[in-house]
C-alpha cells in the first residue's frame, strides 16, 4: 500500500469534524472512532527533550534537560509539534533536542561518544527558523536524510541571541557516509553556495576553538 | 487489527500527513498545557530581567571587554583650604610625611632654606630655545665685540717701524 493509498484510507476513515466522535470527548486523529486503526508508523520510536534555560543558579544540566514526550507515529508526532511552542517562541538559552530511542543528547551517551555533529548556525529568529526546524524534523523521522538509516542519532535546536543553531547527530565520524547526509542536510535547509555545513567531532566538544574536520 | 508500514517518509509525504484538526483537538501523550506554561514562565522571568537590567544600565549594554581599553584611574589629592577667623581661604603646604622628618633630612631642609634665602643671578639658558636673540638685554651689550681693529692705527705703527 503507497502513502497515498493510505491516506485516501485514512481521510475516509477519520472525520474530525463531525459525526459521532464529536460526542465522545475531544476529537483527535488518534482516538476518535473504535474502528480507526490505521497510522503511519515510523522507523523506530523518537523522544522529544527540552532544555530549560537556567533561572536560578542552583539548577544543574540535568535540572534542565528534560525529557518531554515520545512518539513513533507520524500522527502522533503532528499532534506534539502543533501542541508546542514554535522556535520563535521559546525563550533564549532553549534547546530542542529529538533523539533516536532511549539517546541521550548528550555527546557522553554511548550512542554518540563516537560520533559528532553537522552543524548549522542561522542568523535571525522567526518564520525561516520555524520552517527550517519542521524541514529538519521531517527529514529526520522520515528518515530521507539518511538512506542507510543507520548514521543519525537525532537533531538538536539551539536558541541562541547570536543566530540559532541547528545540529545534527551522528554515531560515527566516518567521513564518507556523512558528507552524504551533510550534502541533503544543506538541501533541507536550504544553504544557498554561500553557506557552508561544518561538522564537529564530539571527542573536540571541549575544545572551544576546534576546528571542523569537514566543511560543506 | 493495526496496520503496520514500515517505510521512510519524503518531506512532502509528512506534509500531506498533517492532521486539519485545531492542535487542542489533538491527543497527545503529555501535559502540553503544563509544558507551555513553563515555557511561558521562563520567558516571563527573562524579560523581567531583560527589562530591570536596562532600567540600570540606561538602556545601552557594554561589552566584556570594555575596561580593557580605558585608562587607569589616577587618584589626584585635593589641596587642603583653610579658612581663617575672617573668612580668607589659603591653601595649606604640603607638609612633609613623619617618616621624612628624620634628623638628617631636618638637616636638609634647613640648608635648602638658606641657600633660597641668597641672591643668585642666574643667566638663561636660551640655547634651547626656538629663537636665537638672546633673553636678557645686557647680553646683547656682553657679547658685542669692544676691541676692533683700527686699521688706520695698524698702518701708522707699521710705518712708523719701516722709519726706523
Amino acid at each position: 500500500m503507497s502513502v497515498e493509498e493510505v491516506t485516501k484510507k485514512f481521510e475516509e476513515t477519520v472525520n474530525v469534524d463531525g459525526g459521532e466522535a464529536a460526542s465522545s470527548g475531544p476529537k483527535t486523529v488518534l482516538s476518535g472512532e473504535a474502528d480507526f486503526e490505521v497510522k503511519h508508523p515510523l522507523n523506530t520510536k523518537w523522544t522529544l527533550w527540552y532544555t530549560k534555560p537556567p533561572v536560578d543558579k542552583s539548577e544543574s544540566w540535568s535540572d534542565l534537560l528534560r525529557p518531554v514526550t515520545t512518539f513513533d507515529t507520524v500522527e502522533e508526532f503532528w499532534a506534539i509539534f502543533q501542541n508546542i511552542p514554535e522556535p520563535h517562541e521559546l525563550p533564549l538559552k532553549s534547546d530542542y533536542h529529538v533523539f533516536r530511542n532511549d539517546i541521550r543528547p548528550e555527546w557522553e551517551d554511548e550512542a554518540n561518544s563516537k560520533g559528532g555533529k553537522w552543524s548549522f548556525q542561522l542568523k535571525g529568529r522567526g518564520a525561516d527558523m520555524d520552517e527550517l526546524w519542521l524541514r529538519t524534523l521531517l527529514a529526520v523521522i522520515g528518515e530521507t536524510i539518511d538512506e542507510e538509516e543507520s548514521e543519525i542519532n537525532g537533531v538538536v535546536l539551539s536558541v541562541r541571541k547570536g543566530g540559532n543553531k541547528f545540529a545534527l547527530w551522528t554515531k560515527s565520524e566516518s567521513k564518507e557516509p556523512l558528507t552524504k547526509i551533510g550534502a541533503k542536510f544543506k538541501q533541507v535547509l536550504k544553504i544557498e553556495e554561500e553557506g557552508f555545513l561544518e561538522f564537529y567531532p564530539h571527542s573536540t566538544a571541549n575544545d572551544r576553538h576546534a576546528h571542523p574536520s569537514i566543511i560543506l | 487489527m493495526v496496520t503496520v508500514l514500515r517505510r521512510s517518509y519524503t518531506i512532502d509525504e509528512l506534509f500531506q500527513l498533517k492532521p486539519a484538526a485545531a492542535p487542542a483537538e489533538l491527543a497527545v501523550n503529555f501535559d502540553a498545557v503544563e509544558f507551555c506554561a513553563l515555557v511561558a514562565k521562563v520567558k516571563e522571568i527573562q524579560a523581567a530581567r531583560e527589562e530591570e537590567y536596562m532600567a540600570h544600565n540606561g538602556g545601552r549594554r557594554r561589552s566584556s571587554h570594555h575596561f580593557a581599553h580605558t585608562r587607569p584611574k589616577v587618584k589626584h589629592m585635593k589641596p587642603k583650604v583653610k579658612t581663617d577667623e575672617d573668612g580668607w581661604s589659603t591653601f595649606e603646604p604640603k607638609m612633609p610625611s613623619e617618616t621624612d622628618l628624620t634628623e638628617g633630612n631636618k638637616q636638609k631642609s634647613s640648608d635648602s632654606l638658606t641657600a633660597a634665602q641668597e641672591n643668585v643671578r642666574v643667566r638663561p639658558n636660551n640655547k634651547n630655545m626656538g629663537s636665537s636673540r638672546p633673553a636678557d638685554a645686557k647680553d646683547i651689550i656682553a657679547d658685542k665685540q669692544i676691541l676692533g681693529f683700527n686699521a688706520f692705527a695698524a698702518l701708522e705703527s707699521e710705518s712708523e717701524s719701516d722709519n726706523e
